[in-house]
This record gives C-alpha cells, sequence and structure tokens, in this order.
C-alpha cells in the first residue's frame, strides 16, 4: 500500500474512531411528526458531513400544551419545536430551562416555518361548508381538540374568534357568541390535533374537521381525495409554531451546539423546503413561491393584530375560567 | 300525521268542486243565451246577477282547480320525501353513535393517562409501598415479629434463660427520595437484643442510613447499619437458618456508625464495600453517638464467578473474603465483646443459647488495635444449601499494666435441604405452595444442621480472664426443621448441644454456670416477616 494511501486511511480511522453518536429530544406538537422524520434525517446527514458526528434525534408529540407541561414536569427534551410561543413561555417561566427572551435567538422570532386554520369536509362538502359561518350552523358537526390541551386548537379558536369581529365590527360580545355557537357544534374534544383527525377521519365523527392546513393535506394524502377535500375560509389566522433549545437540559447533555444547529438548519434551504413538502408555508420567500401552489390564498390575520399578545389571549381565553370555560359546557 | 291533513283537505275541495260545478254550468247556459242574441243592444246592458254569479264561480272554481293543482304537486313532492328524513335520522343516530364511543375511547385514555400520574399504592406479601407515578419517591412499611422459646435441658439461673421471648418486634421503614436516595430506618422493641444486657428492653435503633446510588455498581451510604464483615452477620434476621446465628458471628461486629461506598458490579456477580466506622467490640450493636477519635476500616469482596453462565449447578456459588483493621483506645468502652448474656458490664462471648461463656475480668479494656479476618463462602443449588465461614479476629487488651494481642478464631458450616423441593436461597425458602389445609397445601419444610467453633486465645488467661470460670474453647452442633408456610411466616423447631474446653467451675451466675455442664436447647419461633 502506498504510504499516501496508508496515511488517508490512518486519518479516516482515527475520525471514525473519534465519531460520537449525539442523541437529541425532540418534544413537538402533533402533527409534526412527518415533518420531523423528513427533518431529522436530513439534519443527521447535515451533521454527519459537517462534524463526523451521528446525531439521532428522538421524537415526542402530543398536544402542545400538553408537551409544555411534560417539559416543565421533567421530560429531557433538548429542543422543543411547539404550536405557539405561549407554551415555550410556559416552559421559561415555569421551569426556568430556558431564558425568558428565547424568541429573539432565531430569525422570525423563532417561528421558521408557518401555518393557519382550514376546513377539511366530507367529498362533496355535503353541508356546503365554506366560511366560518356555516360551521356555527345549528345541525353542523364540527370536530376540533381541546383549546385547553391543543395550541391547534387554541389557533383555530382564535381564527374563529378573529372571524367574528370582522363579521360584527369587533363587537366582543357578538364574537363571544359566535364562537360559543361554534362550541355547541362540537361534541367531543380530543387533547391533541391528531387525535382529533382520527375523530373526523378514521371515526366518521363530523361534517367539518377545523385542521391545521398541513395535517388537512396529510389526511388527503394519506386517506384519498376521494374521501375529503380541503375548504380554505376567506379569513383565516397566521399561526406561528415556535422552536427553542431547552437550555439547561441540553447543558446537561453536553448537546447545547448540537440542538442548536438543529433548530438554525430549518431556517436553511433545505430546512425550508422539506418544512414546504410536509405543507408548512416556508417563511423563506423563494421556496415559498415554489411551492405556492400548495397553498391557498386567503386573509391571514395575526395574534397580535387581532389579541395583542399570546400571554393576553391566554389569560382572557383558555385560562381556567377563562372564555372557553365560560362558554364551552360539554354535553 | 301531515300526509292525513294534506289528504282531507283535497277530498274537501274535490267536494265543493263537484258540488258547485251543476250549479254554475246552469247559469251559464242562461246567461249565454242572452249574451249571444243578435238583437241585443250596441249599449251594453248592465250585468245580470246572474252573470256576476257565473263570473264569480268560475273564478272560484279556477281557484280551486288550481289549489287542487297545488297541493297535487304538493304531494307529489311530500311522498319521495319521506324515506329521505329516514335516512337522515338514521345518519343521525348513528352520528349520535359514533360520537358516544369516540367519548368513551376518548375516556378511556384520559383514564390511562391518569393513571400514569397517580400515586401507587402496592400491599402484598412484600409489606406496603407507595410510590409516586415515576416511582422516584417511595416509601415502604415493612416488619419483623419472631415469638420464640428457649428450653434449656439444665436452667442455668440466667437471664432470658428457658423463656418465652419476643425475639425481634421491628417496623421497617424504607424507600427513594428523589429517585437515587435511598434510606432505611428499623428501630427494635424486641427482648434480648444482641450487644445489650439480656434483660434489657429499651427500644433502641438498629439501622438508620441514607443510601445514594449513582448505579449499582456505585453507591455510598452513611448513618448506621451492618459493618462488612462476616457472612452469617449479613444474611437478614428473617432468614437466617436457626434461631440464632453461630458462635462465629460472636466475633465480627454487629453495627455501626460510619460510611460505606459499595455497590454490585457486573449484575451482582462481583460485590464490594468498604468503609469507615467508629469501631465496635466483637458482637456489639454502637451505640447511636461516640467519641472516639479512632476510626476502624473495614471491607468485603464477595464474588459469584459463575452468576451469569450456563453453569447453572455453579451459579450461586459465592466466595469472599472481609476484613477490617481499627485502632482504639482505653476510653472507647465499646471495644471489648458484647455482654450478652452474662452480667450487664460483662464483656465477652456467647452460646446459641445466648449465655455467656466466656468473660474478660473486670477492669480489661480494649487498647489499640483490633482487626478482623473472615474467609466465606456459600453455595445454593435446588434445596441444598451451605454456608461456611471463618472468622479471626485479633483484639489489643490491656488490664492494668499488662496488655496482651488476643487472637480469637471461629469457624461455622451450615447445610440444609429443603424436603418439599423448593430452591433454597440466601434470601430464604419461597414455598411453591403455601399453606392452606382447605386445599391439601402445607409449604416447605426444611431440615439444617450446623457445626461451629469458637476458640479463646490462651494467653487470655488467666490475666484477662478467669480460666476457672470461662471456657476457652465452645463447640456447638445444631439440627433443626424449618416450615415455611408461605412468604410472610416461618415456624422453626431447632436443637443446639454446646459443650465447653475450660471452665466449669460451677457458680451461681455465668459464665460459670454456663460452662459448668455443656448447654442443651431446644428452640422454636413464630416469625412473621413481611
Amino acid at each position: 500500500m502506498k504510504p499516501i494511501l496508508q496515511i488517508l486511511l490512518v486519518l479516516v480511522l482515527a475520525a471514525a474512531a473519534n465519531a460520537k453518536e449525539i442523541k437529541l429530544l425532540n418534544v413537538s406538537y402533533d402533527p409534526t411528526r412527518e415533518l420531523y422524520q423528513d427533518y431529522n434525517a436530513a439534519f443527521a446527514k447535515y451533521w454527519k458531513a459537517k462534524t463526523g458526528d451521528d446525531v439521532v434525534v428522538s421524537q415526542s408529540h402530543g398536544g402542545s400544551g400538553k408537551q409544555a407541561l411534560s417539559v416543565i414536569n421533567g421530560l429531557e427534551a433538548d429542543v422543543v419545536t411547539l404550536a405557539l410561543a405561549y407554551d415555550i413561555d410556559a416552559i421559561a417561566q415555569h421551569g426556568r430551562l430556558l431564558p425568558a427572551d428565547w424568541q429573539k435567538r432565531l430569525p422570525n422570532d423563532s417561528a421558521p416555518y408557518t401555518s393557519t386554520i382550514v376546513f377539511l369536509v366530507r367529498k362533496g362538502n355535503p353541508k356546503r361548508i365554506n366560511d366560518w359561518d356555516d360551521v356555527v350552523k345549528p345541525g353542523v358537526v364540527a370536530v376540533t381538540p381541546n383549546p385547553k390541551t391543543s395550541g391547534g386548537a387554541r389557533w383555530a379558536y382564535l381564527a374563529a374568534w378573529a372571524y367574528a369581529l370582522d363579521k360584527y365590527g369587533h363587537d366582543d360580545g357578538k364574537a363571544r357568541n359566535f364562537v360559543k355557537r361554534l362550541y355547541k357544534n362540537v361534541p367531543v374534544l380530543d387533547s391533541g390535533a391528531r387525535g382529533s383527525t382520527t375523530t373526523f377521519v378514521e371515526r366518521g365523527i363530523g361534517d367539518v374537521l377545523l385542521a391545521w392546513e398541513n395535517e388537512a393535506h396529510l389526511a388527503i394524502r394519506e386517506f384519498g381525495a376521494d374521501k375529503f377535500e380541503i375548504v380554505t375560509p376567506p379569513l383565516s389566522i397566521l399561526a406561528e409554531p415556535s422552536v427553542a433549545v431547552v437550555d439547561k437540559v441540553a447543558q446537561k447533555h453536553g448537546t447545547a451546539e448540537v440542538a442548536k444547529a438543529y433548530l438554525e438548519y430549518l431556517y436553511s434551504d433545505e430546512g425550508q423546503e422539506i418544512a414546504a413538502k410536509n405543507f408548512y408555508r416556508p417563511r423563506n420567500e423563494k421556496i415559498a413561491a415554489r411551492y405556492a401552489a400548495n397553498f391557498s390564498r386567503l386573509k391571514l390575520v395575526t395574534l397580535e393584530q387581532e389579541f395583542g399578545s399570546w400571554a393576553k389571549a391566554q389569560k382572557t381565553h383558555f385560562a381556567d375560567g377563562g372564555t372557553f370555560d365560560q362558554i364551552y359546557q360539554p354535553e | 300525521m301531515k300526509m292525513k291533513t294534506t289528504d282531507m283537505k283535497l277530498k274537501q275541495l274535490m267536494i265543493v268542486t263537484l258540488a258547485c260545478l251543476p250549479a254554475g254550468f246552469s247559469a251559464l247556459a242562461a246567461d249565454g243565451t242572452d249574451t249571444n242574441s243578435p238583437g241585443s243592444s250596441q249599449v251594453a246592458p248592465a250585468p245580470s246577477v246572474e252573470a256576476v254569479e257565473i263570473e264569480a264561480l268560475k273564478k272560484e272554481v279556477q281557484e280551486l282547480s288550481q289549489k287542487v293543482q297545488n297541493l297535487e304537486r304538493q304531494r307529489e313532492l311530500e311522498q319521495p320525501a319521506a324515506p329521505d328524513t329516514n335516512q337522515e335520522q338514521i345518519q343521525a343516530l348513528d352520528q349520535q353513535v359514533r360520537i358516544l364511543e369516540r367519548q368513551r375511547e376518548l375516556d378511556q385514555e384520559n383514564a390511562a393517562a391518569l393513571a400514569k400520574t397517580q400515586p401507587r399504592l402496592s400491599l402484598g406479601a412484600n409489606g406496603f409501598s407507595l410510590s409516586s407515578a415515576d416511582t422516584n419517591f417511595v416509601v415502604a412499611l415493612h416488619g419483623v415479629l419472631q415469638a420464640d422459646s428457649r428450653t434449656f435441658q439444665k436452667n442455668d439461673n440466667v437471664p432470658g434463660n428457658s423463656s418465652i421471648l419476643l425475639r425481634r418486634a421491628r417496623p421497617i421503614l424504607s424507600g427513594t427520595v428523589f429517585r437515587d436516595f435511598d434510606f432505611l430506618f428499623i428501630p427494635d422493641f424486641g427482648n434480648g437484643t444482641p450487644g445489650a444486657a439480656s434483660a434489657a428492653t429499651t427500644p433502641s435503633i438498629y439501622d438508620a442510613y441514607v443510601n445514594y446510588r449513582y448505579s449499582p455498581a456505585l453507591q455510598i451510604q452513611a448513618g448506621k447499619f451492618k459493618t462488612p464483615i462476616g457472612l452469617e452477620q449479613l444474611q437478614a434476621d428473617v432468614n437466617t437458618t436457626f434461631n440464632e446465628r453461630s458462635l462465629v458471628t460472636d466475633l465480627v461486629p454487629n453495627r455501626d456508625l460510619g460510611f460505606e461506598l459499595h455497590g454490585d458490579i457486573a449484575g451482582g456477580v462481583v460485590s464490594y464495600a468498604a468503609g469507615i466506622f467508629n469501631g465496635v467490640g466483637d458482637a456489639r450493636n454502637s451505640s447511636n453517638i461516640g467519641f472516639e477519635d479512632n476510626r476502624e476500616f473495614d471491607g468485603r469482596l464477595f464474588v459469584l464467578p459463575f452468576k451469569r453462565t450456563e453453569l447453572t449447578a455453579l451459579q450461586n456459588l459465592g466466595v469472599g473474603i472481609s476484613g477490617g483493621w481499627g485502632e482504639g483506645s482505653i476510653t472507647n468502652t465499646l471495644g471489648l465483646p458484647a455482654s450478652t448474656g452474662g452480667a450487664s458490664s460483662s464483656a465477652g462471648y456467647f452460646t446459641d443459647g445466648q449465655q455467656q461463656f466466656f468473660a474478660y475480668t473486670n477492669g480489661v479494656l480494649a487498647d489499640r488495635v483490633h482487626w478482623r479476618l473472615s474467609p466465606q463462602a456459600y453455595y445454593y443449588y435446588g434445596p441444598l444449601s451451605l454456608m461456611g465461614e471463618y472468622v479471626l479476629s485479633d483484639q489489643d487488651v490491656r488490664n492494668g499494666s499488662r496488655s496482651a494481642s488476643l487472637r480469637n478464631t471461629a469457624w461455622e458450616v451450615t447445610g440444609g435441604w429443603v424436603l418439599t423441593g423448593e430452591d433454597a436461597t440466601f434470601n430464604g425458602v419461597t414455598p411453591k405452595h403455601p399453606f392452606d389445609p382447605r386445599t391439601g397445601q402445607w409449604g416447605a419444610v426444611q431440615v439444617v444442621g450446623r457445626y461451629a467453633d469458637l476458640d479463646i486465645d490462651n494467653a487470655a488467661f488467666p490475666f484477662f480472664a478467669n480460666p476457672a470460670v470461662s471456657a476457652s474453647e465452645a463447640k456447638a452442633w445444631s439440627v433443626g426443621l424449618n416450615w415455611y408456610l408461605n412468604r410472610n411466616i416461618l415456624v422453626k423447631a431447632s436443637f443446639s448441644r454446646t459443650s465447653f474446653e475450660g471452665g466449669g467451675t460451677s457458680a451461681a451466675s455465668a459464665p460459670g454456670s454456663v460452662t459448668s455442664h455443656p448447654e442443651e436447647v431446644f428452640f422454636t419461633r413464630v416469625q412473621l416477616g413481611f
């Protein structure tokens, strides 16, 4: 064997001997399973090429609020990728596992992709549900998870509320009545978005599912366009799922560097493309343009416009004794 | 109901229509004659009353006809609608059923999730325990109760002799906090406490420690607990083969205060322990406080070399060695052996019957170095059990200006066979068929035998012990029957004979009264352990 080959072999063996296997736990919300399966594989490949280390990312999914509570109670997440910023705020506030200003650490307030709430209806749309007004009609059965535990459900609730504000000239009383009528049509509250998809798609309950846009597309992809169709209401809300490194856990595990890189890579072209392929709206405009056909155009209001902040919305609507508790009467 | 109403209206209209038609047509005929007359005036005459009536009737007929047509059309529309209504009702019911099923499904999921977060309560043969859902916090309550009898062939007027006694009455509180910190607390409310005078009845703390468990192989313990010397002594009180441990245990410490690093390596193939203690005399149970500046270092290594091999016959063969070294001072009042079976201030060694056969002379003190060495082994295979141990206890003593280093030694071999076929283990026997005479189940029965010898250094006589009353050697053999009714209840019966060399001068109290003749004692025990 030539000396140069021998040297190369030694270098390769030395690099292999030094390679580490790094384990990360990504605690996420319900409908991101498919997104992060694809993304984890891409990131592992990227990280291996960059550092020579193997990264194995485990995923945990559930209702966003429940997942945040699990992390606060000791689930050792290196990163969290939850449905809304408030749930990560809760981890910062109650678990003291990351700084309160975590949103400033990544672009777009640490929300690398967005989504919205659309309607998934049965093929042919037999109840002719085209707008929020149709969802609240008597006799319509709607399916949505529990806003107390599900981030998607909170976005759906606020989308309906925002629509009603728009319709009734920002009359909060009428908006409240509108949302009350909506939840009168909801007979089952699952704890997470995936559970509600099961209720609607597999259990055959309801006329309309208030769904994450990506979840609606995945349901059609999996169960067939001959069974369901997506209805995009003229107005909905801009949902901004957020991501953060859980500093104390990552430091304890010695994974802070790779956890940070893991989230940063979501903003890369490859990360954005994977998000778009999984029906999340990418932040990157070029990639968004390339996948524009996947996403219907509609008026998207923001949380800040209509509700001020997550803290305020949470306190008013979803905290114990809040508006949701007042208007929802389980049968 | 709606259909019936519609039909009735239709019928009424038809009747009215038919009733009106003849009158209408006759009036129409009369009127027509006048109207079509060629000689009629150019000025239109005023309509006659009949003509007006005819027009009204015509109009009425047209209206009725229209109504009939409308009703017929309505009925046509309503008739095919009936099956649709039924279909909708069926669909609505189907939805209700699905909703109820899903709600039940979610309720079950929620109940299962809730159960995972609830504390767990356990009550069974292993005692009572309460743990957090994640088992990071556990509190367990166990207990030992031993009701014994000792019947001596010859009563030697020794307290505790030939009596029925509560040998041990120990509630055991154990648990875990924050996953890795274990604790154990065992007080004793029984009588005949080793290390104390036989008449002592004061409750005392036997074990009280906290153990940090980094891993099974690396643990550190602090408090009061058994020192890592000996083998028989380290066996739990509920699992000893005979009522009382053998002569060999006279030479090892009972419990002491200290810190110990210990662990099991390779799944228990190797066990180690090393600790620093206050240091106590042979068979002594430490008090809860000590003022000595000196310390004792004890350690033990025990190996089960075949534990993880396919050689099942050798998997429970264990060999080990333990020992300790300590330097004390004459102020250490606990440096000499326990006073069990003798006068309260008389340190010495005692028989299976818990009678003192050797006593140091009053004024003898422990001095300087005390070291011990104990090779040991056990073997369990099926119903067979064998255990053997040798102990050397080298004690520096002083009596006035005289001092000596006394090397006392002891050894023992214990064997057993479970007649009912269960496996014998270091942790006792678990009956395959727990006692239940109603179903013809009688538990497990084990026969046991033991031989033990304790030899006192001849240098102890005459300056440190009185050769007239204290024996220089005790030899004991024992046989017994153990009846394991179930995992919690054990009944024992055994006989033990101890003969002595030296001593023998009859006296009113131990050790002279004990060594004057061989000790023959019949033991029984009813034990509850959970």
